[in-house]
This record gives structure tokens, C-alpha cells and sequence, in this order.
């Protein structure tokens, strides 16, 4: 079965993200972090806010047990603030087939309460063939 | 640290950024499954693992660039200075791998005061070296603020 590449520009619903202090700090711990910033990458965390919605999408048919991570990126407008709330809207913005497997690149805005763009994280990953 | 921070002044094309260097161990892997919500069976279950080609389970790629991530904010000594950063996953990073995140710099514009680099993570295996992370680029910026 191969993703459905129809979908392509298909937006997810949005998904509320707090930038809880317990899980920044375990967050933190995983990486090594001792200072009190909220890493940079704890965009991940909102991105998988989302993920959900995309690795249950039947009309997708993506499978999450194939895939691998292949490439990602951060564009960060600001640093999160600690205890802030936001909002992940995700996108389909390619899905591409090559030598038997399934590339899927996702972008996520995080958005601020003003609706003001706190990071535009963009992931590609591939659905290895069966 | 603000004064231990680099200045713009002082960067030229070549510059090297301090390397940081992690022992990956199994428990921080599961921790950042936790923390980050990414809890894919390829990360934890050494036997999902072998059946999809692995000796084990791998790290996520995304602790890897976390890794990377905070060697630039310590450099930096600013998270909100790292603006972007764009990496591949090349190579799978195994427990017990001790990973080096590192980068220099590849271009200046004094005009927006920020700098390009290229970032990259390694990793000794069987007398090779590998590349969790090869050829990443990272912006950072020292405008006013």
C-alpha cells in the first residue's frame, strides 16, 4: 500500500501545546541541557502534538511501523516562553514515491495566542517499502 | 554567561565552533521518547528493531539534532540566536554511540549580522567514522535585540 498522494496540501486540525515546565525539564534531561532555556528543538514536542492526526489519517494510509526520519528543519521566530499555550496546525506539503518508497513531508506553524508565528518546523520522512 | 557570548566582530569564514560530545545511553532515549512524544517502537523494543534491520534499537533522529541543537545555544548563549537549522539523517546512532555535534562557520553577512554554518554529528564505529548528520546548516543571528 502506498500513501495516497491526493492529499497533498491537506491541512490537520489545530492541536493546543503548553510549554509545560515538566516536561521541558524532561525534556531538557534528554538532551543534556542544565541551563533554564527551553530548548530550541522542543518544537518537536509540538509537532508530535499533531502527529496523531497524521499516523491515524486512514485516507493518508501512511505506516508509522515503516517509517524512518530522513530530514528535518526549524525556523524559529521566537524562543518559547515558559507556560504559554499555542497552536500546531500541520500540512501535507508533498508526498513523493521513488525507488519503492514513500517520502511524506509535513510542515507544522506553531502559532502564539496573538497569532503571531513562534516556529515553522518542516519534517520529511520515509515510509520504507515493504 | 552573557559575556562569554561570541561577538559578531570576532567570526570569520572558518571559524570553529566548541564540539559537544554525548555518550548515548538507552534511558535518555526513552526519556526523549517522553519528552518529546515520539514513542515509534523502533526506539524501544529491540526486537521491533531487528525486525526492521537494526541490531537494536536507534536513537531518535530528532535527539540527535537536539544534541546538535544545544551544542549551538551553547555557543550562542541564546536560544532565540539559533534561527534556523536544517539537518538529513544519514546514519543510525545505536546505544553506547558517543556522538560529536560540531560546526564552523561557512559565510557572514555583516550587513544582517548573521552568520551561516555548516553543522554536522559523527561518531567512531569499527574504526569508521559515520555521520548521524553530514552536511547541516544552521543560521544564527547577532542582531541588536
Amino acid at each position: 500500500m502506498t500513501m495516497n498522494a491526493a492529499l497533498e496540501g491537506k491541512v490537520y486540525p489545530d492541536a493546543t501545546f503548553t510549554v509545560e515546565l515538566e516536561r521541558v525539564n524532561v525534556f531538557r534531561a534528554a538532551i543534556g541541557e542544565e541551563s533554564d532555556i527551553v530548548p530550541p528543538t522542543f518544537a518537536t514536542a509540538a509537532e508530535f502534538t499533531v502527529m496523531p492526526f497524521i499516523v491515524g489519517d486512514a485516507e493518508l494510509g501512511l505506516d508509522f511501523t515503516r517509517v524512518v526520519h530522513a530530514e528535518q528543519e526549524y525556523e524559529w521566530h521566537r524562543r518559547f516562553r515558559m507556560g504559554e499555550t499555542l497552536t500546531a496546525r500541520s500540512r501535507i506539503a508533498s508526498i513523493r514515491q521513488k525507488a519503492g518508497n514513500g517520502f511524506l513531508t509535513i510542515e507544522t506553524e506553531v502559532f502564539d495566542r496573538d497569532g503571531g508565528l513562534v516556529v515553522l518546523a518542516r519534517a520529511t520522512m520515509i515510509e520504507r517499502g515493504a | 554567561m552573557p559575556e562569554l557570548r561570541p561577538r559578531f566582530e570576532d567570526l570569520f569564514v572558518g571559524y570553529e565552533i566548541p564540539g559537544r560530545t554525548t555518550h548515548i545511553l538507552r534511558n535518555q532515549i526513552k526519556t526523549y521518547a517522553d519528552a518529546s512524544g515520539d514513542q515509534n517502537p523502533l526506539h524501544q523494543d529491540d526486537d521491533f528493531a531487528r525486525a526492521v534491520g537494526f541490531p537494536g534499537v536507534i536513537a531518535h533522529g530528532m535527539l540527535t539534532m537536539g544534541e546538535l541543537a544545544h551544542c549551538l545555544t551553547d555557543w550562542l548563549g541564546d536560544p532565540a540566536a539559533l534561527v534556523r537549522l536544517k539537518v538529513q539523517f544519514r546514519a543510525p546512532v545505536f546505544v553506547d554511540d558517543v556522538i560529536v555535534a560540531e560546526g564552523r562557520v561557512k559565510s557572514l553577512d555583516p550587513k544582517a549580522r548573521t552568520a551561516v554554518l555548516d553543522v554536522w554529528v559523527s561518531l567512531e564505529r569499527d574504526g569508521n567514522t559515520e555521520y548521524p548528520i553530514r552536511k547541516g546548516e544552521a543560521v544564527a543571528s547577532f542582531a541588536e535585540r
